[in-house]
């Protein structure tokens, strides 16, 4: 393989978010549209301008529920076409890790000439009913393997790899619920999230019932409807644009990773695969982990954080637990490491890396307001599990 | 239930014999499961899967209890088992601890074997299974 060529080539100029709610009173369709014409509003620029659109539009969901475009979903075409543009680049990225990877594209296309100005939107539906729910009595192709046994779904699958890694390392509840108090203590300083307002602390997480052992409601980021949209453009136009521009260093994505029954992730998987996915990030933007002042991890389920300031090598194996339960990730501690500033999924609601890729764009723009960290230069925004999904470097400079 | 089709028919025939057969692959001679397409291991476009008999014991590599379920047909609590099967280089199974209502393991590594059981809500039997005696 030869030397990544975009580094610091392709810039973030502007972005909006609608309020993230339980459920929104408008079709999705129509706030994707109005989010989509202030993003690009806000980086300067007009609807004819934006002539590249990518999205990952995959609905988040195990259950039952149909999937609708511009009513559950928003795919990059539905949107190009509801905004009249008229666009050169449309597509969606599929897969896992969505939004670094759309992203990806975002990147290749700029790069490639095929677009000067690309709008990267995510859009996550809340339906109505049991969001994971399904009154399935047949399991068929794979899910023949594991769904009569009664294994089925993301809250079985994440209490896999969670109690083994309670069982090798002595993690506790206390130290689970460390992480998800930093989260919504960030998340309720945002106006925008769905738990503004609205902190946690330790005893009413260990209150919580569980749901598979040693998993509780709280570890999961709740489901919502809300819509956000950034627009990119090469390093060159950004510098007209009237945003400081936030350059991408570096995109990286996981590797395929030992063959395993459906939703099946061993904790090894994730440590081995996860760490050549941070291998990339470091090899494609020639920084390291001492480099990062926002390493914004996922955290769509608790453990996530753990597995990914490991993979990040920001802790030796075992020990993210302990890291994040003396304090290591606290926002408020000068000196500690900021990995859910920006509330991440847990304090904002199941936005899909869009929270880690927010705080990373206003940190580093220098439009975080009154919660704006002096001197970050460096960002990682991550998503879903290091070994399945992704991480986009994201710097103030040119590296 | 499961639905078995062409490939995973001689699986379930098996279950229901309380036999563990698993997919072996005829080129690679390397047992896969599930099996696919393609032989994950080898990677040869015609793998020709030929169930086989499997070790029947295995150690715990982590369970969950699960408290809520959300299909039909599963009384909760019931606790699931992570097994790596003795032998086929971390070859894992997931299954349900037999009998209902027996405590969770204690340790990482606690030896197991497999039983079949046929599910509350019905249906062919399924592989389980239970702690072996130390």
């Amino acid at each position: 393989m030869t030397g990544f060529a975009a580094r610091s080539k392709v810039a973030v100029v502007g972005c909006a978010q609608s309020p993230i709610v339980k459920h929104h009173d408008r079709p999705l369709g129509a706030l994707a549209v109005d989010v989509a014409r202030e993003a690009i509003a806000d980086a300067g620029l007009t609807v004819a301008d934006v002539d590249g659109f990518t999205t990952s539009a995959l609905l988040p969901t195990a259950g039952d529920h149909p999937v609708v475009d511009g009513v559950s979903t928003v795919s990059a075409n539905w949107l190009a076409a509801n905004l009249g543009a008229d666009p050169s680049y449309v597509t969606g990225f599929q897969g896992y890790g969505q939004l670094p990877g759309a992203v990806a594209l975002a990147v290749n296309a700029l790069m490639s000439g095929a677009a000067d100005h690309v709008l990267v939107h995510r859009a996550l539906h809340n339906p109505a009913g049991r969001y994971h729910g399904s009154a399935q009595q047949q399991a068929r192709g794979a899910a023949q393997w594991t769904m009569p046994q009664g294994y089925f779904g993301p809250i079985a699958m994440i209490g896999l790899p969670t109690n083994e890694y309670f069982q090798r390392y002595g993690a506790t509840r206390e130290d689970l619920g460390a992480v998800v108090v930093e989260a919504r203590k960030n998340g309720a300083r945002l106006p925008w999230s769905h738990w503004h307002g609205s902190p946690l602390d330790l005893d009413e997480y260990l209150a919580a019932p569980l749901l598979a052992d040693p998993i509780c409601r709280f570890d999961c980021d709740r489901p919502v409807d809300g819509v956000a949209a950034f627009v990119l453009t090469t390093a060159e136009r950004a510098r007209d644009l009237p945003n400081r521009p936030v350059y991408v260093t570096a995109y990286a994505g996981a590797q395929p990773s030992r063959h395993r029954l459906p939703l099946h992730w061993p904790l090894d998987d994730i440590a081995e695969v996860g760490a050549a996915t941070a291998r990339q990030l470091w090899e494609r933007s020639g920084l390291g982990a001492d480099d990062v002042d926002l390493p914004q991890v996922y955290d769509g389920f608790s453990p996530f954080v753990w597995f990914w300031l490991e993979a990040l090598g920001y802790c030796p194996v075992g020990e993210a637990h302990r890291f994040v339960s003396g304090g290591g990730i606290d926002s408020d501690v000068l000196g500690a490491l900021p990995a859910l500033s920006g509330g991440g999924a847990l304090g904002s609601g199941r936005m899909h890396g869009v929270p880690q890729m927010l705080e990373c764009y206003l940190q580093l723009a220098g439009r975080a307001g009154d919660r704006q960290r002096e001197g970050a230069r460096v960002g990682i925004a991550c998503q879903a599990s290091p070994h399945f999904g992704g991480a986009v470097m994201y710097s103030s400079e040119v590296m | 239930m499961p639905v078995p089709d062409e490939v995973s028919a001689p699986f379930w025939e098996a279950a229901a014999d309380g036999r563990l057969v698993l997919a072996r692959c005829s080129r690679c001679e390397t047992f896969v499961h599930p099996p696919e397409p393609v032989c994950p291991h080898c990677h040869h476009t015609d793998p020709r899967f030929a169930f086989e008999p499997a070790p029947t014991t295995g150690v715990v590599r982590s369970w969950t209890v699960i408290r809520q379920s959300f299909l039909p047909g599963f009384n909760v609590p019931f606790t699931l088992l992570d097994v790596a099967l003795d032998g086929l280089d971390d070859l894992r199974l997931i299954g349900r601890l037999a009998p209902e209502g027996r405590e969770p393991p204690e340790h990482i590594g606690e030896p197991v074997h497999v039983v079949f059981e046929v599910p509350a809500g019905g249906g062919p039997a399924v592989p389980s299974f239970v702690l072996s005696e130390p």
